[in-house]
């Protein structure tokens, strides 16, 4: 080397050194700063966890949660481990729901329109002004005479609640009360009280159920109380000493639940009724129902034949025997009909003969089969609610001009009904419409007056979950952190609303505020109800230890008390012929399945980053919306994985991308629901697309529940391009040997051998 | 050589000093007493005056964080004790405009450095292992590194349990 090279090098060297050493002392972070309280809050010791026993509003199940709070802060969510219902378990979404409280992008106090409707130009208010302008409405209505013109919608809410809106809208004098969601399980109930008699759903004991028959219900993810049943089905698969259960799973799509089945039943969309009934036609034919009533069942069931019911359901006529034979014969078994199955235009039909299936087998009012529970503590639905409750119905009343006045809270109908219901345009002649939403989403769009209301995690309420567990359950919901922002609990709105008023109302509901109106309601909870009093002393013993625990439950086993469906009862519900398809044919030759995502449900979680980034369970996709292709029906069409297709239906097309997936019938695509959100905060705006736009208006008439799986489809490339986003997954082996076989012959030769 | 290859050389010899010298910078020259808004003083508080340091960093024997004494205990005596003397003014300020004092952290560790007071209390360690001779400092001076070599040589010499596993900290 050179000397002056060397120089030159040593020369970088010491001016890198000393520029480093200026740059290290100019841009360290100034010293972090040590805040301490001004006056120290009581019960708060920085750096130690305290933990609040509440309520998980993420979807109805009603679980009980743990929320972990350091500083004021809530850090983590857990499930509640005296909980019956999720046991200390919890599902994704409720771990999310801190994403809800610190979401960036809520309402952060109470806000009026000053442009057009829908235009999104509001102007911040103070609460009074916005308690005094909807107050002002009200009591226009109520000197016009017009009381019935006030309506509200809400979530399908259970706890007080729901009693104190349902006392609001008495006193007030207005019937128009509603609830919506999409996947309120509507035609589940109305199929259980045509077939049992019972207005509620039971607790589906498959814990100790030795053989399940699942008829499309997605219970690992999301169907009913997902975090409940799917630790049932731990219990059925592995619990103790017991014999592993068996899981069969019918469905068109293969979804999470049945990709952990013994046998998938890969059925014709829509004939998933048939088939029930064919089973039951060979439980009576085989002479296994031992009923004095065999005789008209064997009547009833005589069209279907499993030869008839093969030819209709492609599934095999022999397959079909056997599964009878095994439900009927493995003591206990469970026969369960999910969303997808309550999804078909006859879905309650469907659900009815899966009742039907259980009641041959003998599995109602038995252990490790179908359980109803006991009566709540609170008045269950009426009818006529059942009847009322139609989101049809209010598109209708709002485009006849009877609703004068609408408030909304924790629903989101605008997204979750097809174009079809016209329910924006309906809402559009809705004089004045305020809403109770914590965020910007379809619906509060369209509203004149936004009354912010607080997060499940800063508010107090309760529950009474439904299904329960085969006993009563009754969850407390109270406030883990004081409210981030200047929001309301819906309680206190209505109450506040009601002082406004004055009068009868102001009268019936003179409390403080909604955690008055809850303790109030409680106590005669407490002196009504000898069980609930059970070990306490006092009502105020009582209470502490209601928010200690979370709630009260019973904690004994369920009682049985076998009960049956009877030939008369269910006659002219049961499904005759495969569930009807819109769309001709010839144009549109796939049925379209669609399906709540594991993460979003029906649209609402799509707004929590937690549950965009989570991979979809069986196609690992995240952010985006897919639709899922047989690949031999996408070969035929020229498709390939990843490649943007239109999605077709009579009423519309969606462009997304293709996901290729084998378990999925060749006839059949699917498409998650969830994503497609033109408002909803920064992370579920312009992501996806939304199926529910393309579906027909299809309502039982008997239920109100809207049918999703009701149409056919037809696909077209588009181009190659479809932005699939997904973690990489690959479902071929690659000569690692994950899956070991042996043919039959080896299998015998080895067995032989051992043997001889 | 050519120039390129020259050029490149120097280039990457300046580019490795200049990670030696932030790193030395950041190591040796960083400011281990820092000026607080109040010149406070550990001497004539836990010095002269004796007062236990857990009367006023009440959490360290219960919680991961030793707490600094909120704006009211400091105002509990000098409402009476010295109430005219100008760093106790400041005091005043504070406290009548309802703002907490803005300290300046001198002890600072990364967020993925698990370090719980209540545990080296339990264990019996003075104070003043790590933070030093506080009751004869007027301004508090950082006397450990905070380096993860001091923590594992006090780990290891006191034979701590599960002392070197990494998940002791790092959790
Ligand atoms: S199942 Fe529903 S209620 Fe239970 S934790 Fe999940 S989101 Fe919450």
């Amino acid at each position: 080397m050179k000397r002056r090279d060397f120089l030159k090098y040593l020369g970088s060297g010491i001016v890198g050194t000393g520029v480093g050493l200026a740059f290290g002392k100019v841009t360290k972070p100034p010293g972090a700063k040590l805040i301490p309280y001004l006056i120290p809050p009581e019960d708060v010791i920085p750096g130690v966890a305290t933990w609040y026993a509440s309520l998980c509003t993420q979807c109805s199940a009603g679980c009980g949660i743990l929320v972990k709070v350091m500083e004021g802060r809530a850090k983590k969510i857990e499930g509640n481990p005296l909980h019956p219902v999720n046991k200390g378990r919890l599902c994704a979404r409720g771990n999310a729901a801190l994403q809800a409280l610190y979401n960036p992008d809520r309402i952060k106090g109470p806000m009026k329109r000053t442009g057009e409707r829908g235009s999104g130009k509001y102007k911040e208010i103070s609460w009074n002004e916005a308690v005094s302008i909807l107050g002002r409405n009200l009591s226009e209505l109520d000197k016009n005479g017009a009381t019935e013109g006030l309506y509200v919608l809400t979530s399908t809410l259970r706890g007080h609640l729901n009693t104190l809106i349902r006392e609001f809208m008495s006193s007030y004098g207005s019937p128009n009360y509603m609830q919506y969601e999409l996947f309120q399980h509507r035609n589940l109930i109305y199929a259980n009280r045509v077939s049992m008699g019972l207005d509620a759903i039971p607790h589906y004991d498959i814990a100790n159920t030795r053989y399940l028959l699942s008829f499309g219900a997605d219970f690992s993810s999301t169907w009913l109380s997902p975090v409940n049943l799917s630790h049932g089905y731990g219990e059925m698969r592995q619990g103790g000493a017991r014999r592993r259960g068996v899981l069969v799973q019918v469905e068109p799509r293969l979804s999470l639940t049945g990709a952990n089945a013994d046998e998938w039943v890969p059925v014709r969309p829509g004939t998933e009724g048939v088939l029930a009934l064919s089973i039951a036609h060979e439980i009576v034919a085989g002479g296994y129902y031992k009923g004095a009533d065999a005789s008209s069942w064997k009547e009833l069931l005589s069209g279907f034949s499993p030869e008839h019911a093969a030819r209709v359901t492609e599934v095999d006529a022999g397959r079909i025997h056997h599964i009878a034979k095994e439900f009927v014969k493995t003591r206990p078994s469970l026969a369960i009909g999910g969303d997808n199955l309550s999804a078909y235009r006859d879905g309650l039909s469907c659900l009815v003969a899966v009742n039907i299936l259980n009641h041959l087998a003998g599995n109602i009012g038995r252990k490790g089969g179908v359980v109803p529970n006991p009566a709540g503590l609170l008045k269950g639905r009426t009818g006529t609610e059942l009847r009322k409750d139609r989101i049809t119905a209010l598109a209708k009343s709002a485009l006849e001009g009877d609703v004068k006045t609408l408030i909304v809270y924790n629903t989101n109908p605008v997204f979750t009904t097809p174009a079809g219901v016209k329910l924006e345009r309906a809402l559009r002649n809705v004089p004045f419409i305020a809403s109770l939403s914590s965020f910007m989403d379809e619906t509060t769009a369209m509203a004149d007056l936004i009354l912010p209301s607080h997060t499940s995690l800063e508010d107090w309420g309760d529950d009474f979950a439904e299904p329960s567990t085969g006993v009563r359950v009754a969850t407390l919901m109270q406030p883990a952190v004081s409210p981030v922002f200047d929001t309301r609990g819906a309680g206190d709105i209505f109450i506040s609303l009601a002082k406004a008023l004055g009068g009868k109302v102001g009268e019936r509901l003179n409390y403080k505020g909604f955690p008055e109106y809850l303790k109030e309601s409680w106590r005669k909870i407490y002196a009504n109800n000898k069980e609930v009093a059970a070990g306490a002393l006092t009502f105020d013993g009582f209470w502490n230890r209601l928010l200690e625990h979370g709630g009260w439950w019973q904690t004994e086993e369920p009682r049985h008390k076998p009960r049956s469906v009877s030939v008369r009862r269910v006659k002219a519900h049961i499904p005759t012929s495969p569930s009807e398809f819109e769309g001709d044919e010839g144009r549109y030759p796939l049925y379209l399945v669609t399906y709540p995502h594991a993460g979003y449900l029906d649209g609402r979680g799509a707004n929590l980053p937690w549950l965009q980034e989570m991979p979809d369970p069986m196609t690992a996709v995240v952010w985006g919306s897919w639709v899922e292709i047989n690949p031999k029906t996408a070969r035929k069409l020229g498709i390939k994985q990843g490649d943007l297709v239109t999605v077709e239906s009579p009423y519309g097309g969606i462009d997304l991308p293709a996901f290729l997936y084998e378990g999925i019938r060749p006839d059949t695509v699917a498409v998650p629901i969830g994503q497609g959100h033109r408002l909803y905060g920064r992370y579920a705006e312009k992501r996806g697309v939304n199926p529910i736009e393309i579906l027909p208006v299809a309502e039982d008439k008997r239920s109100g529940e809207l049918a999703l799986n009701s149409t056919r489809v037809r696909l077209e490339r588009k181009g190659a391009d479809g932005k699939l986003v997904k973690m990489g997954v690959r479902t071929e082996e690659l000569g690692r040997g994950i899956v070991q076989t042996i043919t039959p012959e080896e299998f015998e030769r080895i067995a032989g051998k051992e043997e001889a | 050589m050519d120039t390129i290859k020259k050029l490149v050389l120097c280039a990457v010899i300046a580019v490795v000093t200049f990670g030696i010298g932030y790193k030395v910078s950041d190591a040796y020259f960083g400011n281990r007493t820092p000026a607080q808004p109040i010149e406070f003083s550990h001497k004539i508080h836990a010095g002269d005056n004796q007062i236990p340091c857990m009367y006023c960093h009440s959490y360290a024997e219960r919680s991961r964080v030793s707490g600094v004494p909120n704006v009211k205990r400091c105002i509990g005596c000098h409402s009476v004790i010295k109430p005219d003397s100008p760093e106790i003014q400041k005091l005043k300020n504070y406290w009548e405009n309802k703002e907490p004092i803005p300290w300046v952290k001198v002890y600072n560790l990364p967020d993925h450095v698990y370090f719980p007071h209540k545990r080296h209390i339990k264990a019996g360690l003075e104070c003043q292992m790590c933070h030093g001779d506080v009751q004869s400092m007027d301004r508090i001076t950082r006397v450990s590194s905070l380096k993860m070599g001091w923590c594992l040589s006090c780990h290891t010499r006191k034979k701590v349990k599960n002392g070197r596993d990494c998940w002791t900290c790092h959790i």
